[in-house]
């Protein structure tokens, strides 16, 4: 799978690595488990699936799409 | 539900080792350990799926504040690929069966240790999001490529 990246984008990505490793693991933490509300995902508090097709297939089927849950 | 802290990483960590649970941090919430700048909202495991780890994971669930049931209790003993919890204090993914790793023994051999969290290596990281094909992956591919690129040369 091959991407074509900006060399800006690039950049900034490196700059954000790098910023990233001079934080300790406390920090990283805190900054990058953000708890927002998943439609449907969310309202059940346990659920379990026999494969991972049928937890993707269950994905398509009833998450909303701009979830991004979806296969390609 | 608030969001994932590293107090209850830590607290992860205790109960399983405590147990002896056989686990790896996948996903993001394992790129996000090896030092990936990004946003999650829980934390996967990769679990090694065989009846003896299932009952440590049983174990370690209980003491973490999960509130099994005793039919979702026999779900996870039962072997299924995919477990998902928000019936404890945080939200918790269990991967039995990630899409593009076929055996837990391979990555657990290839884990890398992160002040005592076992985790994924970048490779199979990235490989499992390249197998699932999901759209929200698609989109946050090319950032995780060359956070891998970036990383590796840190090595």
């Amino acid at each position: 799978m091959a991407f074509e990246v900006d060399p800006r984008t690039e950049a900034q990505w490196i700059e954000e690595f790098e910023a990233a490793a001079r934080r300790p693991l406390e920090q990283r933490i805190k900054y990058a488990f953000i708890h927002t509300y998943k439609p449907v995902l969310d309202d059940e508090p346990f659920r379990s699936f026999d494969t991972m097709e049928e937890y993707r297939k269950w994905c398509e089927e009833n998450l909303p799409e701009w979830l991004g849950y979806g296969r390609v | 539900m608030a969001g994932f802290d590293y107090k209850q990483a830590e607290e992860i960590r205790h109960a399983f080792q405590r147990y002896q649970v056989r686990y790896l941090f996948i996903g993001k919430s394992g790129a996000i350990l090896l030092g990936y700048p990004d946003t999650t909202q829980d934390a996967d495991l990769f679990v090694e799926k065989s009846p003896a780890n299932s009952e440590r994971i049983v174990q370690a669930l209980r003491d973490l504040g999960f509130g099994l049931t005793d039919s979702q209790t026999q779900e996870v003993l039962r072997g299924k690929d995919f477990v998902q919890l928000k019936n404890g204090p945080f939200d918790l993914d269990l991967v039995f069966a990630p899409d593009g790793i076929e055996r837990f023994e391979d990555a657990w051999q290839r884990r890398v240790e992160v002040q005592g969290f076992s985790v994924c290596d970048i490779d199979d990281i990235v490989r499992s999001k390249q197998a699932t094909n999901r759209q929200k992956d698609r989109e946050s591919l090319p950032r995780l490529l060359k956070f891998r690129e970036w990383l590796k040369k840190q090595h």
